[in-house]
């Protein structure tokens, strides 16, 4: 089975996120009404997986190798099954 | 014995290393991180550039390649291993040094002359300095602010194990000095057992007065004493 898989990489709640922070002083410029803006990653992928569940840890592993978890933490967005 | 430099993909500061081991009368090797073994070298360094691109984060794709389980089985038997700029990054993204190097709070990619301190001359990196020594030596990132848990900082500094520190210059205003925010001013550390170094001051580009100053001589000095006193 094919599977469609985003995860989502983001700093630790409390590290200084100074992308984030330009980010929210060009928002705010503009005049939206924004805080605590942060900036993430997002990594898409198609795996190859003979069910959900392994799809599921094959992703989860994926993201083990490639968050620091130093300063990040990763989720599994969503995992899709393909046609 | 040789010391092997690596060459990452994206590595830009191999061959001003090479030479600055040469320099000082070491013998030195380019090593391609392709290779998965490091036999015959007595020492490591892991040069300045930006090791595949600095994709995903400086040095996160540069720690799977072939050579670093070669760097660590180097480290685990004492042997002396360098990390210089990305080096250091990719050291920590290794999990061979505590912590980790995030983007300079000022977002800016800086590249200038800074004052670090000393804290260490017993390591065989530094045994050639001066007990606190100020030296004067070139940054080029973008991701040097180093940071670490609280816990981490902690046992950092009780073990002793940063070794260079930013500081102000000796006439001039005493704070502004830390050129990318880095917890506790940390411009290198060094893991517990004192034979994995991570700066990110670039001590090869620091040779000679005419390149700006020679402060960093002293470190590739210290690693050829190491390497002779140990009979390698």
């Amino acid at each position: 089975m094919r599977y469609h898989a985003t995860i989502l990489i983001e700093l630790k709640e409390g590290i200084l996120d100074p992308q984030g922070r330009a980010v929210e002083g060009v928002l705010q410029g503009q005049g939206f009404a924004v805080q605590d803006v942060r900036v993430g990653r997002v990594l898409e992928m198609t795996l190859e997986a003979p069910d959900a569940q392994s799809a599921q840890a094959q992703a989860q592993a994926i993201g083990n190798a490639l968050a620091n978890p130093v300063m990040e933490v990763f989720v599994v967005e969503s995992l899709k099954e393909q046609p | 014995m040789k010391v092997a430099v690596v060459q990452f993909p994206g590595s830009n500061c191999d061959l001003d290393t090479l030479w600055a081991l040469e320099q000082v009368g070491l013998k030195a090797e380019l090593v391609w991180h392709s290779q998965d073994s490091l036999e015959g070298f007595a020492a490591v360094v892991l040069p300045g550039g930006f090791s595949y691109g600095d994709y995903l984060r400086a040095g996160a794709l540069a720690k799977f390649s072939p050579v670093m389980r070669a760097v660590r089985q180097l480290a685990r038997q004492g042997y002396p291993v360098l990390g210089i700029c990305n080096g250091f990054q990719v050291l920590t993204e290794a999990g061979l040094l505590p912590g980790a190097l995030l983007a300079n709070t000022n977002l800016h990619f800086t590249c200038k002359e800074v004052y670090v301190r000393l804290e260490r001359t017993d390591l065989p990196f530094t045994q050639g300095y001066a007990p606190g020594q100020l030296l004067r030596l070139p940054i080029a990132h973008a991701e040097g602010r180093y940071y670490a848990d609280n816990q981490t900082l902690q046992q950092l500094e009780e073990n002793r194990q940063v070794v260079f520190r930013y500081a102000p210059p000796p006439e001039g205003p005493k704070e502004g000095y830390n050129p990318n925010g880095a917890l506790n001013d940390i411009a290198g550390i060094v893991n517990q057992q004192g034979n994995v170094l991570g700066m990110m001051p670039h001590p090869e580009r620091a040779l000679e007065e005419t390149l700006g100053s020679s402060d960093g001589r002293s470190l590739f000095e210290s690693l050829k004493q190491a390497l002779a006193v140990v009979g390698l």
